[in-house]
């Protein structure tokens, strides 16, 4: 099942790709052969997708060389590249909720009058073909993910690509639908085309893959055939960093930190999750019955591959979503069905995973941004007194190395370490401050950043605030918490001490095995 | 940060302002065009206009007053939209507003107080009946994600009919009917709900709306720029999701901005009504609801520019009037220019950004 | 009781036709994600045109394709603003309204001077034989101007454009999710221009209607509101054509009660019964007349990569 049989239908040598001062990928050698499927892994930013947008046409390569079937491959937009036989199902799909399947799949590819029943019999036979069923006339709306992402591997094949390349397919997946995702992948190479599935998540891909690639901040960093392969060199290949100048950092940024405020009397737990469930849209389970216990002045970490849950977690922490089932606890307030103003007043920081979204307002000062949620202290007669906030502000600033002309700039002239310090500036300033509640805090940051941020967040333990880490660094987790738990799926699979010895163990439990 | 200090000239701002001034004279040009064209003198025209607008005591002090009310509502559209919030029901909310001053200053009660309060009486329950108007596209936002757009228009019309329900009615509003020839108008309020004038002058009509509108200006600026609420409703009019996050009251905050917008709307109604029309009559609001409506939208959130489009609204609408009746200019004609106004504005819109340093 | 029954019938018919007219047009656009407020000084434009058209060349028929002609050039010109320059729809609806309101009572003015309320040839009524004579309804439904037939037959090719063409389903991919519209190869700009286009002649075909095929005239502000009745009709049906026709049949059936009722005898107020289709909006709106949800890029401008 190797699939090397004669030349490979599509070759990159020596592929790379900037985008101004980014090098999203460098010197990238591979080959995908007919018939076979190759997996291609990768953390958030490693360049996966970037791969996949050069060899479908959306953009082109700053250096190296694609072959595809035989020829010279350099695509100028994705309509030469489904021309020519390679078609992608992306991770947000596009389709039109409100049409039904079979329109969805006319559009744009049919003129003149439409021929519902034709066109709909067409769709039921390719999805027959390769071992499924699809209802042309169901709405697009009303489908589960798992539904909708077959029409759109349906629009795909109704092309007759020989290369069919999926971003992330199992990542919006529920578990009980990803096997027949990867039947109709399996299905799809066994009648002689190419197939790419980009993911990372690790425990399927033993069931359909023929070869497996690795990529990390551009590179290829590791590319095998299936047979053999081991899961946790795999997992440690993709989610590794550059160890010894972050262990250095880690252990400088213990000391420094700004005096503690009295620690206020430990009271029970700092953060308590108790059975936190989360339904999606769809009713696919995101979070599954979670359950955790934090004590003041601990920091726990929860690791596992993104798109685990985590976000789901960090959203119903932050009092922005309600769980389907469950309930949370900060200090000794119930705070499930409370809201976010309320988590904060209980004393719950948050820096959440994308703090664009949820966390700043952008347009904003820095200042403004630093204490969104402490206005009534600098308002008088309504009025609000900016002196004092531009002071108080350049303050934490100065506390939190957090660089930028003047507190009145805007927050989006930040750079992204910068901002992220901000956040965790105005979350660790929460008086009380009970629990903090960290998510992939350091994506995107350089490594005096990550220790900035480390050095704050162990000092706010060091006060008695209890911390949940949620990371996919394995690395930075055993090096800064105390205990790791992992999430799989949603559920939390397992808990282990974080010392260096228990990485096997860890990722074992990341990439679902041992669970 | 003053926002009635002069700010040092900058790129960027001067092409925000030129911009659409170029489209204020381009459009002007093309009425003088269409004058000529249709065979009336454009010197006269001219003339009359500006008579008209500046040219007596009277004039000058009725296009104030006409300022006066698309100012108002203009400055409630601004508020709105610093929520991110379209208010597009300033003609209904005029409306109730016209209808709660007329009931309230009819009510014998009302006439009979003392201190000035049968003036303000009327005035308040204008401003807090549009706020009510408001305030319902608000909820209705908060509680169906119904868009703001389509309700405040929708209130707006329903608003419009109920002044015409008011004044058919001599149970509501109608002035008693002593023959076949009585007009579904409400009889006028009395004279102490009148708004006293500004000047001594008995030919201006000016009235002390004036004050209320540069007062309420100067409030409207202040919160904007300086105000916690202000930046409040920046933030959820931004990022709202960031904005509870940082414990502010969503909801709350957006319909307390449409009933604000209301509430601007409801007192420009009553200020036109205790202030030059005295008595309700179907259409009183004649259009001045969509005006400042545009004018809001024209000042790009800016109060000073709110006072500004409402005062080159009102000065054309006086010079429209008086051009008609003296230089047999249709006045439509005014309604011309300030149709290409608005059209040429909106569209530089996006000449302005591509020259302001590109999207 | 039978004359009232059948006046109400030919008044509703009426009064709903222009809407009617109207509204299908609208329902494209705005179902490709453009929101014309200014659909009112589309047909008021129409109006005068074509009550000018007419008057001056004495060919109704010509008179109508005026109409059309100047509908057509006002709905160009809102495309080009709404979708090439991004402008923001409502107020350029509001201006156009405000233009078309001045400009045709100028040129009126200017034109017809004193001659108010001048007669102009006008679109004769055609019988259908037999049909035209059946009690209640006959002549309402079967003695209509050529242009109510034509009109109703657009209708009816709109719902089939609408539904079963690959025009229509480029058009309701573009107003609900225009990024997966333009990824599947459709020129959004485009096709949101073709339904702007479609909205003007259909105005056009309304403004048409009020000024030749009903009144025989032309005066100021002739429209008074039907363009946002129009609107309001099309937020009622849920962007669905079949239940704004019966919106806006609804709509003319209140607006002529307004006159029924006080002959037989019942006093409802006039303004209530004005008042009722933009409350029947209004409340399916929030979603108690039913769950109503207008397309999801409605009035939002499309730039590929945002």
């Amino acid at each position: 099942m190797d699939g090397s049989t004669g030349s490979p239908l599509l070759s990159l040598q020596g592929l790379g790709k900037r985008f101004g001062t980014l090098q999203a990928l460098e010197g990238i050698d591979l080959e995908v052969a007919a018939g076979s499927v190759l997996c291609l892994l990768g953390e958030n930013g490693a360049g996966k997708s970037t791969l996949c947008n050069l060899i479908f046409g959306v953009y082109e390569p700053s250096a190296g060389t694609m072959t595809f079937d035989g020829a010279p491959w350099s695509p100028r937009s994705p309509a030469e590249a489904l021309d020519r036989g390679i078609a992608m199902v992306h991770q947000h799909f596009s389709l039109v909720p409100r049409m039904t399947v079979v329109e969805n799949l006319m559009l744009g590819q049919v003129s003149g009058m439409l021929k519902r029943h034709e066109f709909g019999a067409r769709i039921r036979d390719i999805a027959e073909s390769f071992g499924f069923t699809l209802d042309p006339d169901a709405v697009v709306g009303e489908l589960s993910v798992g539904e909708r992402q077959r029409a759109e591997i349906v629009k795909c094949l109704m092309r007759d690509p020989k290369l069919l390349v999926l971003d992330e397919p199992t990542a919006v997946l529920p578990p009980g639908e990803i096997g027949a995702l990867l039947d109709i992948c399996r299905r799809v190479a066994d009648s002689g085309r190419a197939v790419i599935m980009v993911t990372h998540k690790l425990a399927e891909i033993a069931r359909v893959a023929d070869r497996v690639a690795v990529l990390r901040t551009g590179r290829k960093v590791a590319d095998e055939s299936m047979k053999g392969a081991d899961m946790g060199a795999l997992v440690h290949a993709m989610v590794g960093r550059e160890l010894r100048p972050l262990d250095v950092a880690l252990a400088e940024a213990d000391d420094g930190a700004p005096p503690a405020a009295p620690a206020a009397e430990p009271r029970g737990f700092a953060l308590v999750c108790d059975g936190l469930t989360v339904h999606d849209r769809h009713g696919a389970v995101r979070l599954d019955n979670f359950t955790l216990e934090i004590r003041p002045g601990e920091i726990v970490g929860l690791a596992g591959v993104e798109g685990n849950g985590q976000s789901e977690l960090g959203m119903v922490l932050a009092g922005l979503q309600r769980p389907t089932e469950g309930r949370f606890y900060i200090g000794n307030a119930e705070l499930t069905h409370a809201g976010a103003a309320a988590v904060t007043a209980a004393g719950g920081g948050i820096v959440p995973e994308d703090r664009h979204a949820v966390a700043c307002v952008t347009a904003l000062s820095v200042a403004e941004n630093m204490y969104l949620n402490k206005l009534p202290q600098f308002t008088r007669w309504g009025l609000l007194q900016r002196r004092a906030l531009n002071a108080a502000a350049a303050v934490q600033m100065k506390t939190f190395d957090v660089r930028a002309a003047n507190p009145e700039v805007a927050f989006s002239g930040l750079s992204g370490g910068n901002q992220q310090k901000a956040v965790l500036a105005r979350e660790l300033t929460l008086d009380p401050l009970v629990a903090l509640v960290a998510a992939q805090p350091t994506r995107g940051l350089d490594v005096s950043a990550v220790e900035a941020v480390y050095r704050q967040i162990r000092a706010a333990a060091r006060r008695g605030v209890g911390v949940l880490l949620i990371s996919s660094e394995l690395d930075e987790l055993i090096a800064v918490a105390d205990r790791i738990a992992v999430l799989y799926r949603g559920r939390l699979v397992g808990e282990r001490p974080a010392q260096p010895a228990e990485r096997p163990a860890i990722g074992a439990l990341m990439s679902g095995q041992g669970a | 940060m003053s926002d009635l200090a002069l700010r040092l000239p900058d790129r960027r701002r001067l092409v925000g302002l030129a911009v659409p001034f170029v489209a204020v004279v381009g459009s002007m040009l093309v009425g003088l065009l269409l004058i000529a064209a249709s065979g009336k003198s454009v010197p006269d025209a001219i003339e009359a206009f500006l008579d008209g607008a500046f040219g007596t005591s009277f004039a000058i002090g009725a296009s104030i007053n006409r300022a006066v009310a698309l100012a108002l509502v203009g400055l409630g559209f601004i508020l709105a939209f610093r929520a991110n919030l379209t208010n597009v029901g300033g003609e209904g909310q005029i409306a109730v507003g016209g209808i709660a001053a007329t009931a309230l200053g009819l009510w014998s009660p009302v006439a009979d107080l003392p201190l000035g309060l049968a003036v303000l009486v009327p005035l308040l329950g204008g401003t807090l009946a549009g706020a009510f108007w408001g305030g319902i596209a608000g909820v209705m936002k908060v509680r169906f994600g119904t868009n703001e757009v389509i309700s405040t228009l929708l209130l707006g019309f329903i608003a419009l009919l109920m002044v015409y329900w008011c004044v058919q009615s001599t149970a509501l509003l109608r002035q008693p009917q002593t023959s076949s020839a009585t007009l579904p108008e409400s009889l006028p309020v009395p004279g102490p709900v009148k708004l006293p004038g500004l000047t001594g002058d008995p030919e201006s009509p000016l009235h002390i709306g004036l004050v209320i509108c540069l007062v309420l200006a100067l409030a409207t600026a202040v919160v904007l720029q300086r105000s916690t609420f202000g930046l409040r409703l920046r933030a959820i009019g931004l990022n709202e999701l960031a904005a509870r996050r940082a414990g502010m009251p969503g909801g709350i905050l957006l319909v307390v901005a449409l009933a604000l917008a209301g509430a601007f709307g409801g007192l420009a109604g009553a200020i036109m009504l205790q202030g030059e029309q005295y008595y309700l009559k179907t259409g009183f609001s004649s259009g001045y609801g969509f005006d400042g409506l545009v004018v809001g939208l024209l000042s790009r959130g800016s109060t000073l520019g709110v006072l500004a489009g409402a005062l080159f609204f009102g000065f054309l609408r006086s010079g429209g009037i008086s051009m008609e009746i003296m230089a047999g200019v249709p006045a439509a004609l005014t309604l011309v220019i300030q149709g290409l106004i608005v059209i040429a504005v909106a569209g530089s819109v996006i000449l302005v950004e591509r020259l302001q340093g590109g999207r | 009781m039978e004359e009232t029954l059948a006046i109400f019938i030919a008044s509703t018919l009426r009064l709903g036709m222009p809407l009617m007219l109207a509204a299908s047009g609208e329902l494209v656009s705005e179902r490709a994600g453009v929101l014309n407020l200014s659909l009112e000084g589309m047909m008021l434009t129409a109006a005068f045109f074509g009550a000018l058209g007419s008057w001056a060349t004495g060919n109704p028929y010509l008179g109508v394709a005026c109409a059309i002609a100047a509908s057509v050039v006002v709905s160009a010109a809102q495309a080009w603003l709404s979708v090439n320059l991004r402008a923001n729809q409502l107020v350029v609806g509001i201006g156009f309204n405000i233009l078309a309101l001045g400009a045709t009572t100028l040129l009126y003015r200017i034109i017809f001077g004193g001659l108010s309320r001048e007669e102009i040839p006008g679109l004769p009524k055609l019988a259908v034989k037999g049909l035209s004579d059946l009690p209640f309804a006959g002549p309402a439904f079967f003695q209509q101007s050529v242009i109510v037939y034509a009109g109703l037959a657009l209708i009816v090719l709109i719902w089939v454009v609408l539904n079963h063409t690959s025009f229509g389903l480029a058009v309701r991919a573009v107003g609900d999710e225009p990024r997966s519209a333009d990824k599947a190869g459709i020129p959004v700009a485009l096709t949101r221009w073709k339904a702007v286009l479609i909205t003007g002649f259909m105005a056009g075909v309304a403004g048409a209607f009020i000024s030749i095929a009903d009144i025989h005239t032309f005066t100021e502000n002739m429209t008074n509101g039907a363009g946002y009745l129009a609107l309001a009709a099309v937020i009622f049906g849920g962007w669905n054509i079949g239940r704004t026709v019966a919106a806006c049949l609804l709509f003319g059936a209140a607006t002529a009660l307004q006159f029924q009722l006080p002959a037989m005898g019942i006093n409802v107020p006039t303004a209530f019964l004005l008042m009722l289709p933009y409350l029947l909006a209004l409340l399916a709106v929030a979603g108690i007349v039913g769950r109503l949800e207008p397309p999801t890029s409605l009035t939002l401008p499309f730039q590929r990569g945002k």
